[in-house]
């Protein structure tokens, strides 16, 4: 099967830090989270992925294409990008800016539609005709999560990259967008790569994890039990394995032995 | 709220009936005052009399009104609503409500190369007709080149950013002042009265012509602002964002640029420094109507030909049989507004 995304070799470098080579091929339709300490280089990954960032060798291609020599609006119709924490200018209203993810499709018929109903599955849809800069962060977070539902709304085996989409939410919430972006990417046959913080998150609802440090990938492992090793490794901490009331892995952290003597 | 209206992908979104007529009507009424102010009275025979009497036999009110204060208030009308534009375009471009076309030296630049003509070209043996035109063509001639200069070193020195951009304008801003010292310090006593009037901004120069001339300017830079709008909203996403959701940013960036230049170029020309106009009515707007571009950008065209109309007729019959430079009177105006929209900004509630 051809890779949907597949990353050779590529490097950049931001002042005095380089970042890779990455190597990395991406299936139609896979869940890959991406996880590592801050600073890591994980948002650059990202930026490579979704061509933010030029590769300075290597190369990205996206459908057997390099991704530089994709035309903005044809990529804009194939993958998605949520950058974290973003900042729009004016106030706009929230129908506005979800719209605006299909700003590509010059004729768009269903387009009302789909905002409501990117609305309604990103639990934005109580904030339609509010303005995005009276909103708290998480409600702000849930309107963008809303627009990149909206401009993959009609696309099959797209591309969504994501970076932290749950981290100004509560909890309950938390589970309910990770629920609704696997449901979406599901149904869609679309792939999505998240960069995330929470451990649990990743092994509860991806299927592969991509760990990064020190601008370096040093691990792409299934995400499952057989991970948490290296997880603790990852962060230097220490994990303990446990199973939640609904029957999923997941990790408690605690300080490991080396912090605890430092 | 109506989500229909405010989703749609139309390229172009009407304005609400209710504020582009309420709007448009304003403009009348103001045309309307400005016409029956001043020193010579204007009655309703006056209306009328090219009609019976034709063109040359004008005489009295019915000259007054026919051949000065009717096209005087319709070039106020067009040249804020030219202002206005570049104003509202400018703020897209650079995502920030404080932003102007004089931020970006742009104005300055033109307000440059034209007093380096009134200097430097008095020698200069022109045929009288084409004489004229001497003025606009080289405003618009230094704005465009500040606008091509400011691409050119941004990109080169900061891709991308438009932080960049903001501080090549700022650069660029202090060069053209520094010229612009250098043509008052050579300028004779005649050209310095010349110089000091057309800086502060003045109306006066307003004729049929230049009516017509700005009508078509305005008409093609509307023509070409269609399709920027829905792109502009999204450019309040940010750049990166911009460039996700299939916005060719680059782009954008020209030909925002190019347009801000031709509109600026003329309105400094013919004008002279008029500032605020395109800081002001934008915003009104968007504070009225909220921020979609396809709607900031044309009804601010008509609140900044009203707001200019206005300050024109107030700068006309303050001290009559006198007249104060409008560029004051907008100052005046503009210069508290700012602070009060600064202080907002902070806020978080511009």
């Amino acid at each position: 099967m051809t890779p949907l995304l597949e990353l050779s070799f590529a490097t950049t470098q931001l002042g005095q830090q380089y970042f890779g080579p990455f190597t990395v091929r991406v299936a139609p339709g896979e869940r890959i989270a991406i996880l590592g300490p801050s600073g890591a280089g994980k948002s650059t990954l990202l930026k490579l992925m979704a061509c933010e960032l030029q590769p300075q060798a290597g190369q990205v291609v996206l459908a057997g294409r390099p991704l530089a020599q994709w035309p903005l609006a044809d990529l804009a119709r194939c993958r998605a990008v949520l950058p974290q924490g973003s900042n729009v200018a004016f106030g706009l209203q929230c129908e506005l800016v979800i719209g605006l993810g299909r700003v590509a499709r010059l004729v768009d018929p269903q387009l009302e539609r789909i905002v409501q109903d990117a609305a309604a599955l990103a639990r934005a849809g109580h904030l339609l005709g509010r303005r995005l800069d009276t909103l708290s962060g998480g409600e702000q977070a849930r309107v963008q999560l809303a627009r990149i539902f909206a401009q993959m709304w009609d696309v099959r085996d797209g591309l969504i990259l994501v970076d932290e989409p749950l981290a100004a939410l509560d909890p309950g919430l938390q589970f309910d967008l990770l629920d609704s972006l696997q449901q979406f990417c599901a149904t869609r046959g679309h792939a999505v790569i998240a960069i995330l913080h929470d451990i649990n998150h990743a092994l509860l609802g991806f299927e592969r994890l991509l760990l990064v440090r020190s601008g370096q990938l040093v691990a792409d492992i299934a995400s499952d039990a057989g991970a948490v090793p290296a997880l603790a490794a990852l962060y230097g901490i220490a994990l303990t394995t446990a199973t939640s009331s609904d029957g999923h892995v997941c990790v408690i952290p605690a300080r490991s032995a080396v912090r605890r003597a430092a | 709220m109506n989500v229909a209206s405010v989703v749609s992908a139309a390229p172009w979104r009407w304005p609400r009936w209710g504020a582009g007529g309420m709007l448009a009507a304003a403009l009348a009424g103001g045309l309307l005052i400005a016409v029956q102010a001043g020193a010579v009275p204007v009655t309703l025979a006056d209306w009328l009399a090219p009609f019976q009497a034709g063109d040359e036999a004008l005489s009295g009110g019915a000259y007054v009104l026919w051949h000065i204060r009717l096209p005087r208030a319709l070039f106020a009308a067009l040249i804020g609503a030219a202002l206005a534009l570049a104003g509202g375009l400018t703020q897209g471009l650079f995502r920030n409500p404080l932003a102007d076309p004089g931020l970006l030296g742009v104005s300055s630049g033109a307000a440059c190369a034209g007093a380096a003509t009134i200097v430097f070209a008095a020698s200069l043996h022109v045929a009288p007709e084409l004489r004229v035109w001497l003025l606009p063509a080289a405003a618009f001639a230094g704005a465009m080149l500040i606008c091509v200069l400011l691409d050119r070193v941004a990109r080169w020195a900061t891709p991308g950013s438009i932080v960049g951009l903001l501080l090549t304008g700022v650069a660029l801003n202090a060069i053209t002042v520094a010229v612009m010292g250098l043509c008052i310090y050579l300028a004779s006593d005649d050209q310095l009265r010349t110089l000091t009037f057309w800086t502060l901004g003045s109306l006066s120069a307003g004729s049929w012509r230049q009516v017509a001339a700005l009508l078509l300017v305005l008409a093609g830079a509307l023509w070409a602002t269609r399709y920027l709008m829905r792109a502009l909203n999204a450019l309040a996403l940010g750049e990166a964002q911009a460039l996700h959701v299939g916005v060719d940013v680059g782009r954008l960036r020209t030909q925002v640029i190019v347009l801000v230049a031709v509109l600026t170029g003329f309105a400094v020309a013919w004008c002279g420094g008029i500032g605020f106009i395109g800081l002001i009515a934008p915003h009104l707007v968007r504070t009225w109507l909220g921020a979609d571009q396809r709607r900031v950008l044309p009804l601010s065209m008509l609140a900044g030909g009203l707001l200019l109309l206005l300050a024109d007729t107030l700068a006309r019959t303050v001290a009559i049989p006198a007249e104060v430079p409008v560029g004051i009177f907008t100052a005046l105006l503009g210069g508290p507004f700012f602070l009060m929209l600064l202080r907002r900004f902070r806020h978080g509630t511009a």
